[in-house]
């Protein structure tokens, strides 16, 4: 079986996963009987289209060769030509508004619309639009998958498929790595916040403007993901209530410590209610997570509480989330 | 809150072993009085009062029972307290300057008693933190005294962080 697919995006995100598809070419063929043929890639100045499948060994050799293809065109985009391209699986990694969801949310909403199963790494289409895009994934009878959203390359929403004999009544996660990094320096440390941010960002574990990460939007908008698709919500993400890090004193940080406690920047789905602020958790309480990782605690009814962690963050993570999402797809199609 | 009677031995290391099993199964302890002046054939009455976390409070309990009494330890009495809950949280901003008697006060009129409060600061009119532990009604819901913690924080400018 030959599985069309067609890129947006290559970044970081995007070119991890042509890395990985090239690498696990022979394995997919091997276990899952297809072979994915990349017809397409839209970048912001242009596309590469090639029908009989893009040579992958040759493009990913130099980043420049994309550009100097023959079959690139430039200033064309992905909403001019959708009706024209042959493809089962768009897969979007775009830099993207985390206020508007653009471009990202007009390429995912044009795909479905055409009939195009959507895979992407995009969290503000899903925060912003998620039941306008989940509605229309089920009356084109497409698939939309978005595991890379959420934690990276941890399965949080993929988890749900093996807890369809349970009940999931209340998340508690920490969804933000830049944050949780930040804590756990201050509190080891008893270094002030600013300081905790100046060593994040010389490390390349915070961006040069951290306001989304700092101020709790980004781990709300992961939370909304999260509860809607494991809770079976409709939430946005302005029915969050959002508190960040950044009025947290080292003094705060050693005084919970005398009653056993740490600081620590919760994102909490419960009784209907969703909620990002830093907490005061037990010591030894399994949330208590060092350095960037992230962690989803999911409070079952019959099997009590059930833990994910891992890397919250990074290239390839997210492209191995993208690819178990596409394969996930194309065992759907067969 | 759980209250323990005991009798111990009066030598070294003899209140170490009472307090192992209570520090195993999660209690936190809040004191320990030895009546020295009650003194019998060598043995020491012990009170020791400690909280345990409620989810699985009877088991936990059942185990810290079991072990003294495969230590030899002669329990006395024991006896659980109030059934009233217990939240400990954070208040950062000028938490003094803003009257913390009166924060204190108002918190006593809506029965959610602080138990205990340590606070940090550098100067009187800096920034400082408090942490408090509170006692309310079993009746009020957490949300309920949330609610109330939160009042008054947004009428002082304090910023909250609870457990």
């Amino acid at each position: 079986m030959e599985v069309k697919i067609c890129l947006i995006g290559m970044g970081n995100v995007g070119t991890s996963f042509l890395h990985l598809l090239k690498e696990k070419q022979n394995s997919i063929k091997a276990y899952f009987n297809f072979h994915c043929k990349l017809v397409a890639i839209f970048e912001h100045d242009g596309a590469l289209i090639n029908q009989d499948g893009i040579d992958l060994e040759n493009l990913l050799l130099d980043n420049t060769f994309l550009r100097q293809d023959p079959k690139w065109v430039n200033n064309v985009k992905f909403q001019d030509l959708i009706s024209t391209l042959d493809i089962e699986i768009l897969i979007e990694t775009t830099p993207t508004n985390p206020n508007t969801g653009e471009p990202a949310l007009t390429h995912i909403m044009l795909a479905l619309s055409n009939k195009v199963n959507v895979i992407s790494s995009n969290k503000a289409p899903f925060y912003l639009q998620y039941t306008k895009i989940k509605n229309l994934a089920k009356e084109m009878d497409c698939s939309v998958k978005f595991e890379a959203t959420v934690a990276s390359c941890v399965p949080a929403l993929s988890i749900k498929k093996n807890l369809i004999g349970n009940t999931i009544f209340r998340i508690r996660a920490i969804l933000n790595g830049t944050n949780n990094y930040i804590l756990s320096r201050m509190t080891a440390e008893g270094i002030s916040f600013a300081v905790a941010l100046k060593e994040a960002q010389e490390l390349g574990y915070a961006e040069t403007d951290p306001t989304l990460d700092i101020n709790g939007y980004d781990a709300a908008g992961k939370l909304v993901i999260l509860s809607n698709e494991l809770l079976g919500w409709s939430k946005a993400i302005q029915d969050v209530k959002i508190e960040g890090i950044g009025k947290i004193t080292p003094h705060a940080l050693e005084l919970a410590k005398i009653d056993g406690y740490v600081i620590k920047h919760l994102a909490i789905a419960e009784e209907d209610n969703l909620t990002v602020e830093p907490r005061l958790i037990k010591r030894d309480s399994p949330l208590n997570i060092q350095g960037t990782l992230n962690i989803i605690e999911l409070q079952t009814k019959y099997a009590g509480s059930i833990i994910l962690m891992g890397k919250g963050a990074g290239g390839f993570e997210a492209a191995s989330a993208i690819l178990n999402d596409l394969i996930s797809i194309v065992k759907k199609l067969d | 809150m759980i209250y323990l009677e005991v009798k111990l031995p009066d030598i070294p290391g003899s209140l170490i072993e009472l307090i192992k099993p209570v520090s195993k199964y999660g209690g936190n302890i809040y004191g320990v009085l030895h009546h020295h002046d009650k003194k019998i054939n060598n043995m020491i009455p012990v009170d020791i009062w400690f909280e345990l976390n409620e989810e699985g409070i009877d088991l936990s309990l059942e185990n810290i029972k079991k072990e003294l009494i495969e230590k030899n330890i002669q329990i006395i009495k024991i006896s659980v307290g109030s059934k009233n809950k217990m939240m400990t949280f954070i208040l950062t901003g000028h938490v003094f300057d803003r009257d913390i008697a009166d924060t204190i006060k108002r918190l006593d009129s809506k029965h959610i008693k602080v138990l205990d409060l340590h606070a940090k600061f550098t100067e009187v009119d800096q920034i400082s933190s408090v942490i408090m532990k509170v006692e309310f009604p079993e009746l009020m819901t957490k949300f309920e005294l949330i609610n109330e913690i939160d009042k008054i924080c947004k009428e002082k400018s304090l910023f909250l962080i609870r457990s």
